[in-house]
Parts: C-alpha cells; structure tokens; sequence
C-alpha cells in the first residue's frame, strides 16, 4: 500500500504528482519498515505551503488506480527475483524466518503469489483502517514560522476523521533451544555472507542500553573487537560487525561478514572466539570508556541534519521511548559500568542457540560448518529446502588428474586451430594456460569435478582482453574433449578435441 | 519562483602554505561538530599498467599506522573522540575526512599531519590490507549481480589506460604490489604540495591556522608529481558488447558516452540533459518506459565527473521477453528529441529549483560538506 500511495490521487495523476513534487526540487517518500510506514517530505521552505498540500493529499486521498496496481505488481514480481540474486537479502531471509517463526518480523519480502493476489480493494481498505489520525504523529523540522505551519497543518489535516484503530496481536516468536546451521547454495559464489543471531529484547527494555555500549565493543564499528580480529588481523573479510535490531515487539542480536569461501569456517571459529570472549572476560576500562565515548560523543554527529534530528525524534515517538529520550541518552550512555556489559552479554548473547546462516557455494561452504551444529538445513535461493545427500557426492568420485600439457585441435567455423593447453591441479583446483596462434591466456580458478574439469582463462588477443569459459571432459587420462566459449556476443561455443603430450 | 530564493553566503578563507599545502577554512557555528578532509591529487587514472587497483589500496595502508600513530590507533584515536572517518578513492583523487565535536579539531590535524609526514608501512600490513581489499573487490563487485557491468564499460568507453581501467583493479595486480611501490608512491603524491585541507565547522578561524601551521608547516615538500595524460582519440564508431553474469537473474544494458571534461559548458549541459532524462519519477525516460510503454523494471543514468573526457551512461533492467533494440531505440528517440527541441520551461523550472534544493540540503552536514568544496580540488587555481 505504501509504495502506491503517489500512484494517483483524487485530484492528480501518478504522473502529475512525480511532476509537480519534483518541479518543487522537492522530495516525497513513503517507505515501511517491520514497525511503521513514515511518509516523509522535504523542500525549501519558500514551498512549505506547496509540499504540504501534496504530502496531505497522499496521505490522505490516494484511489490506488487499478492500471498502476497492475503495473505495481508487475514491476515488483521483476524486483523480487532480483532480491534472489543478492546475497545479502537470502541471508537476512534466512536468519528473519529463523529468529521469528510465524510472527510476522519473519517476512522480509512478499512471495510472488501473495503480491499477484493483492486487489485494489484490499489496499482501499487497508488504507481506511490503519490510516487514521489516533494511529499518525506529525513531525516538522527545519525553517518553519511555528504559528503558521500549525496552521496549515490544520488546514490540511484537521479534517481527518477518526477510524476505529485496535492494537494487532501476534504470536510469539519460537524459543530457541540450540545452534543451527541454514545454507543457502548459491552456487558459483565468491564469498560466505555470514549471518549469526539470536533473539535479544525490543526497543524498549531498560537493557537497551547496557546492550548498546556491549555491542560497541564488541562489533558495531571499525575499532571494535569483530573488526580488529577478523579484518585487521586474519584479513578474512573487508568487513565484520555485530547489531542491535531492536523493534517494537521484539528484537534480534546479529553477527555479520562477508568472507571469502575458503575462509568460512576459520571465520566461524574467530565469531565464537569473541562472542564467548565478551561474556567469559570482564571488557577492560579503556574498551568501556572508548565505547562511551563513542557512543555519546557521535551523538551530535547524527543530529546534526535534519534528516538526522527528524529520525531520531520519529523513534522516540513511534517507539513510545520517553519525553526526554534525546536529552536524557548520553547520561544513560555514561552511567553504564564493567558489570552491565558483562550481564548483558551474558543475557543477549547465546552461543549455545544461535542462529548460523551461511549464503554461498554449499559444496564448499559444508564441510567447514559440519562442526558447529547438528541440525544443519540447506536450501535453494528460491527458498525450497533441499536435501544434503544432494551435497559431497563428488568427494566419493574419483578426481581425474589431468595435470601435464595438452594440444588440442580447435574447430572454428570448419578450420582447425592448434592450441596448447598446459594443467597443473592441486586436489580439485587447477590452474593453467592456453596458448595459440590468437594469444596467450591464463587459467586461474579451475575446477576438476570427477573426469570434468572447468576453468576460465582471460586472453589477450589482437589488443583485446577476452574472457574464454573451458569445460571438458576425460573419456580416460589421456584423451580429453570439450568447448572453448567466449564471452563476446555472436562467438558461437568451439568445440575441440585434445591429446596428452607430456 | 526561484529567483526569489537567496543562499545564504559561505564563509570561506583560502591560503597555501609554504610548503605548498593548500588550505581551505569554512568556520560555521551552527552546530558544535566540525569536519576534516584531506584531498591528495592522485587517482586510479595516476596508475601504470600492471598496477591497477593501487591508489585504493595506498588508501586502505593510510589507515596503518604512522611514526606516531600505530596501526589500527587511528580507527580508535577518532572513535573514542566520538568522531566518524574514513577515505575514499575515484579515478581523480583520493580523500580522508574525520567529522569530530568541535573541541577535537587538534586531534584531527595531529592525524591527518601525522601520516602526511610519516607513512609506516610493513609487508605484513600490506599483506593484511591486500586481503581487506580483495574481499572488497568480491564483496562489491564479483559476488554481486550485475556487479562488474560498469567497469566493463569504462573499458569499453574509453581508450586511454588511465582512464579505461577500474578503481579497485584486478585480484593479479594488486598480489604484485610490493611495499616498495607503495613506498615511492607515498613519496610521489603524498606530499603536502600536492594535497587540499579543508576545516568545516565550529572553530576559530586564528586557532585553526595556528594548528594548520604546528603540525603541517614542518612536512617538507616534493617534486611535483609528472602530469598524465588522460586524452582521448575521438569516437568513430559504436561498440557492443555482451558480457555473461552468471549471478544476474535476467538480462539489463547499459549505454554510455565519452562527454567534454566537467566544468565546461558542454559538460554542464549534458549533466542537467541527463538529469530531465533519468533522475526521478517525473523524468522522460522513467515515464516513456516504465510508465508509458511498461517495457523496463528499473531505469537509471549517471554522469562520471573527471578533469579530463568525463562519461555519462543510461541502464535499464527491462521486463523479460522484451525486444532490447526496440528500448534502445525509444531511449535513442527521446536523447533525439530533447536535442532538437530543447527542455520545457517547466523542466527548466524544475533543474533550478532541484539545483537550490541539493545545495541546501548538503550544507546541513559538516560530514558532507568538504566534498562541496572539492571545486577547490585539483586542476582549479585556488583563487579562482
């Protein structure tokens, strides 16, 4: 509902609304999160009156035109298959229906049916029942004379009529009882996303913030331990953080990197070295200090723009937090000890029931995370569940070695061109080059899977870099056949033929 | 409408050092934070063959230490002040910036002179940061889906080494780096006559160039570094090109152009075009086909800003099953048609008040505002 708010109005188009928003050099936004949907508008306060009048009219007469709702669901069917190529989002994916169960918080994206099935209806009324003024608080900063813009306010919003809004209940989200290991196979992939959770509290429990300054030491930025250990020490990764997702009802304590696949499970090993290491060890004084003095000096920082001040004052109000929230926070900062921390990483963090999701290639990613936990699940980047017995098979094959060099015989278009292909493979990783009359290329990523092997080389040929895809396959150790594809449009694959020579 | 909208006037204070360092001073006092940047004029387009990538990488060794300052100390330095940083690198120049509270202003000079004056760097640090860069490389580019198009374009647009190559480089060049290279890089183009400092923030301008002097005036300066070369032969035909994504759901284009360097007429013009033809819902290119014909799922265009031949590219995801030479040719016609008739006076309305709005709004963060003054970069007299 929310994105289709500037889709047409009573009084304007889709199309005149984008116009005469943007004709203002103004901006206009409507989003949603888990807890709320904000819709936001700024521009020079010359054109306050302007924006305000179009902010009210999306607010509150939008007809969601049945032409846009059908180009909406199109267009976001498209969106969502794009969501599945991203690694991050299958990872947050995973780790939202794990922490949450059959609360909603577990959905971070419709499915395709469910956006199909939406009506113009539907979205009227959902529009009717949660759009009501008990349910909204307005919000203005910036250069605006206090008097006349309550005024306009009142002119633009004082009609709004009272609904009938109930608080919604849910279910619980699951308990959580020990540590499980969900893989998505995204085959091909050049990291690991790392995704370790378990649920911790909602936004307003007083451990909010022992729990705050906690997760400064240990990982909310580039001089915490996470960073320190797995970037700046073992290079792993360009990055390793812990979070706080806090909500409404309920919240959630994440661990996070992106690494390269190689290094999955020794990153696993460094994430439980330092989640156990802050609940085991007393955080030094300096580490505490450093933290508080972070997290209360940053605080003007993150005022400083309006967009920044607007943020924070929509949480203090949406989050029913107190009055004095944004007075009040660098105290609750300052007064945090050693024992509050040590309690709150004691209570938040749980490494005997976390939540361990790994994105990336499952043949390699298995083997290295089959020792943290019993229960590991695999699943496609569609999000169907598939069966581990699917995984390792290649293992109880034998490998072909196909290390030596090789001349093979290329048919290009009905001519034959000589190429010499030189292997060397190191367990199932090969690496290599490929010669001919063309240029010189190297292979550098090869793979040998049973009697296949693959690899892609760069050629330089004719001033021109080329990318080649090998693939072949050994009828036995000294016969080998297979294509040369060039990524280059209009190449059609060349098949070869090829013999072992030394 | 617009021509009744005064900016209120920046305070800005321009010297040079003696030993070249140019120094910008913007003091306002609207809120008590304040914001350090440093501009070194050295981009990917000063890398030679065999060593793409590296101007990136010398940025991530910054942040490894110096005489005074150990490695991983500057993370921790500004971040127990309460401050944020970091650098970033683009084909033109390199930059550092801390957004500190106002009474950190010392703290922030001390760092930044510190590594200007005393880069230390280790094998085992670069070994470290070559890994934090190539996980980068994987994680922004070779792990994401359509994650390497752009830089295949750049390829494919320009000619000229140093500006055809990418900013993050190849995994082959950066293993060769060796820490001799970033040695005589360092002495190369990291000296102070070859560097913009820029205060923006709460302080006292007297108290401010006092401190410039004390920890900046005493770091000697160097040859001037050998201008490149960045021009380009003329285009004289289209280029096409299709490149596989094995990690893309379905096929998307993209199309660029070399355009005129930035600041001249022609740059300025094309800039604004490509505004009315791809920034926003109101654009002709989102209404012709997202809108109009429901051929493409995302639409998008950016200029790329040089000193020298500078780009603009337009993209498109379309929708599946969709002919990509009809889409090509709708974007073709509409370049066509705002070339002929020119934009309407609406459209025009639109760009000046779009223009006031964006200055407006990067003016509230100190954190944002050192990147406005990058027209006191490099390639432009100080005074002008």
């Amino acid at each position: 509902m929310t994105s289709m708010l500037s889709e047409g109005t009573k009084t304007r188009t889709s199309k005149q609304l984008a116009e005469e928003i943007e004709r203002l050099g103004a901006n206009v936004s409507a989003s949603s999160n888990a807890d709320n949907t904000v819709i936001s508008a700024s521009a020079l306060s010359l054109y306050s009156s302007d924006i305000l009048r179009l902010m009210a009219e999306i607010t509150l007469f939008p007809t969601f035109p049945e032409s846009e709702l059908k180009l909406y669901k199109q267009n976001t069917i498209e969106n969502l298959k794009f969501q599945r190529s991203q690694p991050g989002f299958l990872a947050e994916e995973q780790t939202a229906r794990l922490l949450y169960g059959s609360h909603p918080y577990s959905i971070t994206s419709p499915k395709p049916a469910d956006v199909e099935k939406i009506t113009r209806q539907e979205l009227i009324q959902f529009h009717e029942k949660m759009f009501v003024p008990e349910n909204a608080i307005f919000i203005v900063v910036g250069d605006a004379n206090r008097e006349s813009i309550l005024k306009e306010i009142e002119e633009n919003f004082g009609h709004w009529t009272q609904g009938s809004f109930e608080e919604m209940y849910f279910p619980m989200p699951p308990a959580r009882t020990e540590t499980t290991v969900t893989i998505v196979d995204r085959p091909g992939s050049a990291q690991s996303n790392i995704v370790l959770s378990n649920p911790a509290l909602e936004r307003t429990n007083p451990d909010y913030f022992p729990l705050l300054v906690m997760n400064q030491i240990l990982g909310a930025g580039a001089s915490s331990r996470l960073f320190m250990n797995l970037r700046e020490e073992k290079g792993y990764t360009y990055g390793a953080y812990s979070s706080l997702d806090a909500r409404r009802l309920a919240g959630a304590f994440e661990a996070t990197s992106e690494v390269r696949t190689p290094v999955t499970g020794d990153s696993l090993k460094e994430f439980f070295y330092e989640l156990n290491r802050i609940r085991d060890e007393k955080v030094s004084e300096g580490e505490l200090k450093d933290a508080k003095n972070f997290l209360s000096g940053v605080f003007p920082i993150r005022v400083e723009t309006q967009e920044g001040l607007t943020n924070l004052i929509v949480s203090q109000q949406l989050y029913n937090l107190p009055a004095d929230y944004l007075q009040t926070y660098r105290h609750k900062i300052n007064e945090i000890t050693i024992e509050d921390v040590e309690r709150a990483a004691k209570k938040y963090i749980t490494p005997e029931k976390l939540a361990i999701v790994v994105v990336g290639d499952a043949e390699e990613v298995l083997p290295q995370v089959n020792s943290y936990s019993d229960k590991i699940e695999v699943f496609d980047t569609e999000g169907n569940p598939v069966d581990i017995v699917n995984y390792g098979k290649e293992s109880n094959e034998e490998t072909a070695d196909v290390t030596g060099k090789w001349n093979l015989i290329i048919d290009f278009q009905g001519q034959k061109l000589p190429v010499t292909l030189i292997l060397e493979q190191k367990a199932n990783k090969i690496s290599g080059s490929l010669e001919s009359m063309l240029g010189r290329g190297e292979i550098t990523d090869g793979k040998v899977k049973g009697n296949k092997f693959f690899g892609t080389a760069q050629i330089e040929a004719q001033g021109q870099s080329l990318e080649v895809l090998l693939q072949g396959d050994l009828p036995n150790e000294n016969e080998v056949n297979g294509t040369l594809s060039a990524q280059m449009d209009g190449m059609p694959d060349l098949p070869f033929t090829g013999k072992k020579v030394s | 409408m617009s021509d009744k909208f005064r900016l209120p006037s920046l305070k800005i204070e321009q010297y040079t050092l003696d030993n070249g360092l140019r120094v910008v001073l913007n003091p306002d006092t609207s809120v008590p934070v304040v914001s350090i940047a440093v501009y070194y004029d050295v981009g990917s387009r000063n890398e030679r063959e065999g060593r793409t990538g590296f101007a990136h990488l010398f940025e991530h060794m910054m942040f490894q230490g110096s005489d005074n300052v150990k490695k991983t100390e500057h993370f921790q330095y500004v971040m127990k002040a309460g401050g944020t940083m970091n650098g970033t690198t683009s084909s033109e120049r390199t930059n550092y910036y801390e957004t500190l509270p106002a009474n950190q202003l010392p703290l922030g000079l001390w760092l930044e002179s510190d590594r200007m004056r005393s880069l230390a760097v280790t094998e085992e640090n670069l070994d470290n940061q070559r890994n934090a860069v190539q996980e980068e490389k994987r994680l922004r580019y070779d792990n994401q889906p359509y994650g390497q198009v752009f830089d295949l374009l750049i390829e494919m647009v320009f000619k000229n080494f140093a500006n055809a190559h990418s900013v993050i480089g190849s995994m082959e060049d950066l293993d060769a780096s060796t820490v001799e290279d970033i040695k005589e890089f360092f002495r190369t183009y990291y000296a102070p006559n070859n560097a913009v400092l820029v205060i923006s923030g709460a302080f006292e301008p007297q108290e401010a160039k006092k401190l410039v002097e004390k920890y900046f005036a005493s770091i000697p300066a160097q040859p001037k570094p050998s201008e490149i070369n960045v021009e380009e032969p003329p285009e004289i035909s289209n280029t096409y090109q299709k490149y596989e994504d094995k990690l893309a759901p379905f096929p998307a284009f993209l199309i660029g152009w070399k355009i005129p360097p930035r600041r001249t007429p022609e740059y300025n013009a094309l800039y604004l075009a490509g505004k009315l033809l791809y920034d926003g819902e109101s654009s002709r290119l989102y209404q012709k086909l997202v809108k109009g014909d429901e051929s493409v799922v995302q639409l998008f265009g950016f200029t790329d800003e040089r000193r020298g031949p500078s780009g603009v590219a337009i993209g498109a995801i379309p929708k599946p099953e969709q002919d990509l030479s009809k889409i090509r040719e709708a974007i073709m016609n509409e370049i066509r048609d705002l070339a002929k008739n020119g934009p309407t006076a609406e459209e025009m309305q639109k760009l000046q008040n779009q223009l006031i709005n964006g200055t407006v709004r990067i003016s509230f963060g100190r954190s944002q505002r050192p990147e406005r003054f990058n027209r006191f970069d490099f390639g432009d007299d100080l005074d002008a």
